[in-house]
């Protein structure tokens, strides 16, 4: 749903970050997304590539790399993982406590590498 | 050439919401971020407590819409600064566009700050706008199992209202399993039963508005 501004964000990020390196024509953007990140992959793309279009980085690739869910339940420590938002609200194997999992990996929206000339 | 990075992609929602944060401690003003469904009573309550409330408090709303300035300017009739934000189909605030409302506003002894989001019960949940709190509002209206639904809006705001608590009569709304569920996700979570429409219940809410301000003021 807010995939456009996230994509406007990254773009800028990775021209920001080719630019520093004398690069003006990105071609491949990587990116690591959590799985509460919030991201629908098919729907950044679509917005990555309309934000591209008719630019200098007109075909650069978008790699979307998903981040496993990795939660700490805060009562009793066991690290546990799951799948989607519900997984945060779920019982901790450990103590069955169902509120407070620390959300290890999961939340990042990161940029990781650029390929650029 | 390939370039490894390691950057943050909303790192520009951080720093903005980090200095919406700086400029609103360092004047003490209380800023709350007000989440809903459309139509689940934002700016009744805010009508209401402008209203109720004008006498004790300076308050300014940030009203954030996909289209018209409506809510501004009912805010507005009660005598509060308003200053209106169109998304033009933009599903959430950020930290920027509300940096930018601020700059609209007259600070100056001011003592709340209200920022009424987009209808939505998900994105604005992962945009930080610099707030001291999510207060999240769900009308009986809506279904009881909300906060199930939505359970991340539940788990990080400081207060939920259960709003039109005069239509309970008229809808198979549980409060009561609509109050567990929010309050398994968050047990800190202050819950108030209220109806913008007729009054009813208010005056919980605007003791905990009294004491988180004055929380605020004293961090200063
Ligand atoms: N019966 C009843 N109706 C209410 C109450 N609070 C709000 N309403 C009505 O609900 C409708 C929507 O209220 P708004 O205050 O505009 O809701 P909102 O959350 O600001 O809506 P958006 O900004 O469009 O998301 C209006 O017709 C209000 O009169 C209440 O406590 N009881
Ligand atoms: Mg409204
Ligand atoms: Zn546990």
């Amino acid at each position: 749903m807010h995939e456009m501004s996230v994509a406007m964000s990254l773009l800028e990020l990775a021209e920001e970050t080719a630019a520093a390196q004398g690069c003006t024509r990105l071609m491949r953007v990587r990116v690591e997304y959590g799985a509460l990140a919030g991201i629908m992959p098919e729907a950044l793309e679509l917005c990555f590539e309309a934000l591209t279009r008719g630019t200098a980085h007109e075909g650069a690739a978008l790699e979307l790399v998903c981040l496993p869910l990795r939660l700490r339940c805060v009562f009793c420590g066991t690290v546990f993982g799951g799948e989607g938002q519900e997984a945060r609200f779920t019982p901790c194997p450990g103590c069955g406590e169902v509120a407070g999992h620390v959300v290890e990996q999961g939340k990042e929206l990161l940029l990781r590498e650029v390929e650029a000339s | 050439m390939q370039i490894p990075v390691v950057r943050n992609v909303l790192e520009a929602n951080d720093k903005m919401a980090a200095e919406v944060r700086r400029e609103l401690a360092s004047r003490g003003i209380l800023a709350l971020n007000l989440i809903s469904s459309p139509g689940a009573g934002k700016t009744t309550l805010l009508e209401r407590t402008l209203r109720d409330l004008g006498g004790e408090f300076r308050m300014a709303v940030i009203e954030g819409d996909l289209q018209t300035d409506n809510d501004a300017r009912r805010v507005s009739a009660t005598g509060a600064q308003a200053v209106q934000i169109n998304t033009e189909g933009g599903c959430h605030l950020n930290s920027n566009l509300v940096l930018s409302a601020m700059e609209q506003l007259d600070l100056a002894g001011l003592d709340i700050l209200f920022i009424e989001n987009v209808g939505n019960l998900v994105c604005p949940v992962e945009f930080d706008c610099g707030e001291d709190a999510k207060v999240a509002i769900l009308s009986v209206a809506e279904g009881d199992d909300k906060p199930e639904k939505y359970p991340l809006l539940f788990n990080l705001a400081k207060a939920m209202l259960l709003n039109k608590v005069d239509l309970l009569p008229h809808v198979d709304f549980d409060t009561a399993r609509a109050r567990a569920h929010a309050t398994r996700l968050n047990r800190d979570l202050a819950v108030f039963e209220v109806s913008a429409r007729d009054g009813s219940g208010m005056e919980a809410w605007y003791d905990w508005l009294r004491r988180m301000r004055e929380t605020k003021r004293a961090q200063r």
